[in-house]
């Protein structure tokens, strides 16, 4: 095993270090995971400022662990399940010319059904296949990230595009 | 390659040259190309870390933290010196408390170098911290004092107050008998609040609250400070009395008068040379088991 250096964080230059490191991926698994109404910047907030304040308890390869749990039970202590629905804003991809008013609408139409079939994933599915898909996560990354395996990934991002499809056909 | 490994593939970011073009030949590989190009709008709020961390170190500084550092410990040291010095303060505020048993007699200085000296069977109280503002001792049986010379000094007793000025004077405190004997300076006894001075030689005595008058005291100091019980015309009781605090018996008076006056004094160090010496004037006869002694008349 390796030996720690630290056997607590009650340091600002580790702290921020940790910080650096975990913040963003913490921030989109909640976003991806509870959608943005639960404001899950200030939940990040609010997890690493527990960490801090238990930091003596903690070594600093606990952290981690420390902070994905802790921010997801704030989230949970705001929200009875309702249903997640991510917001979107309007690409337009410069390949596009021939935007005639029909392409449009078109288009509008299949971001609804896209947000709709997104809101009927699991969260479990929902937070991976985002990672993966927005993000442009690799498995192995999310595995990490979600502390499961990399098979249990490929199989919750696999099943999620396979039922979005098949939402997005049916709508 | 089946349909299933490569859009997993592809969805792991994983696909060769090969399996490349195999993907892109899949029926519903521009489904899929659309599908992910449209996901692209969903992408989560940007979050700038440096400027989240500020936000977070700066609501953790705010809040006092650091106090936890220090006032646990400090807490732990407080209490244990608090302990400690109620400990000292209880102890040496304490009354000091001396007593001696039956055929015991002790000798003590008190904290201005006056002494006492403590017959048989007595007990005699005092406090060290208060000394200096109050020179006040508490006295039961009987005791020698020698007082330096100071502030007033006084012998607290069950049955009067003796306040003394630098001098040398006996208090005998015992049950319906109280007796003070002046040797040095001036004694003042106070007695049902009225308060009596003794000079050098002056005796006052109290038995069974009356007062009784007695002839000078021509000795230096009292006679049992020599290991000796002198008495000069007390009731016989008290004699009986005194032999058994100073031998630590009992004794039985068969058929004797205890309130005829005797004249005479007895030993500490021999108890049948004693015991001849308060029986023979008064014609009684003695016979002694164990702790118990039996007096008849003859």
């Amino acid at each position: 095993m390796e030996k720690q250096l630290h056997d607590n964080i009650c340091e600002e230059q580790l702290f921020s270090s940790i910080f650096k490191k975990h913040s963003k991926d913490l921030h989109n698994f909640l976003y991806y995971k509870y959608g943005e109404l639960l404001n899950p910047k200030d939940k990040v907030q609010e997890a690493f400022i527990k960490l801090w304040e238990n930091c003596r308890k903690i070594s600093p390869d606990k952290a981690k662990s420390f902070l994905f749990t802790t921010a997801n039970n704030l989230m949970l202590n705001e929200a009875a399940h309702q249903k997640v629905v991510l917001k979107h804003q309007q690409i337009k991809p410069k390949s596009y010319t021939n935007e005639n008013p029909e392409f449009l609408m078109q288009e509008a139409e299949y971001m609804q059904k896209l947000q709709a079939a997104l809101s009927n994933l699991t969260e479990a599915q929902r937070e991976a296949f985002m990672m993966n898909r927005v993000e442009g996560k690799r498995f192995k990354e999310i595995a990490e990230i979600l502390d499961i395996s990399t098979k249990a990934v490929e199989k919750r991002i696999y099943g999620a595009l396979e039922k979005l499809r098949k939402d997005i056909k049916e709508l | 390659m089946e349909r299933e490994t490569l859009i997993s593939k592809w969805l792991d970011n994983n696909l060769n040259d090969q399996e490349l073009e195999a993907f892109k030949k899949l029926e519903d590989y521009d489904d899929l190309v659309k599908l992910d190009r449209s996901l692209q709008g969903f992408k989560a709020d940007n979050y700038d870390p440096a400027s989240e961390l500020e936000s977070v170190l700066s609501s953790i500084k705010s809040k006092k933290e650091i106090s936890v550092h220090w006032f646990k410990p400090f807490m732990k040291i407080a209490a244990i010196l608090a302990i400690c010095f109620s400990l000292y303060y209880y102890t040496t505020t304490l009354d000091t408390t001396v007593s001696t048993e039956f055929a015991q007699k002790t000798t003590l200085s008190l904290p201005d170098d006056s002494s006492v000296s403590l017959n048989a069977k007595s007990l005699l109280i005092f406090n060290r911290k208060e000394w200096k503002k109050e020179r006040d001792v508490e006295l039961e049986g009987e005791a020698f004092f020698k007082v330096s010379k100071g502030s007033s000094f006084k012998v607290i007793t069950k049955t009067g107050t003796v306040t003394v000025y630098g001098t040398q004077f006996n208090v005998k405190e015992r049950d319906n008998y109280f007796e003070v004997i002046c040797y040095e300076g001036i004694v003042g006894v106070t007695y049902n609040s009225q308060l009596t001075k003794l000079k050098a030689g002056d005796s006052f005595l109290i038995i069974d609250g009356k007062l009784i008058v007695t002839e000078k005291e021509n000795n230096a100091t009292p006679s049992w400070l020599n290991n000796e019980s002198r008495f000069k015309s007390l009731p016989y009781r008290e004699v009986l009395a005194e032999f058994e605090r100073q031998y630590g018996v009992s004794i039985e008076a068969e058929n004797i008068d205890e309130n005829q006056l005797f004249t005479g004094s007895f030993s500490h160090n021999n108890i049948d040379i004693a015991l001849k010496s308060i029986t023979l004037p008064l014609h009684l006869k003695y016979s002694k088991t164990n702790n118990t002694i039996t007096l008849k008349r003859d």
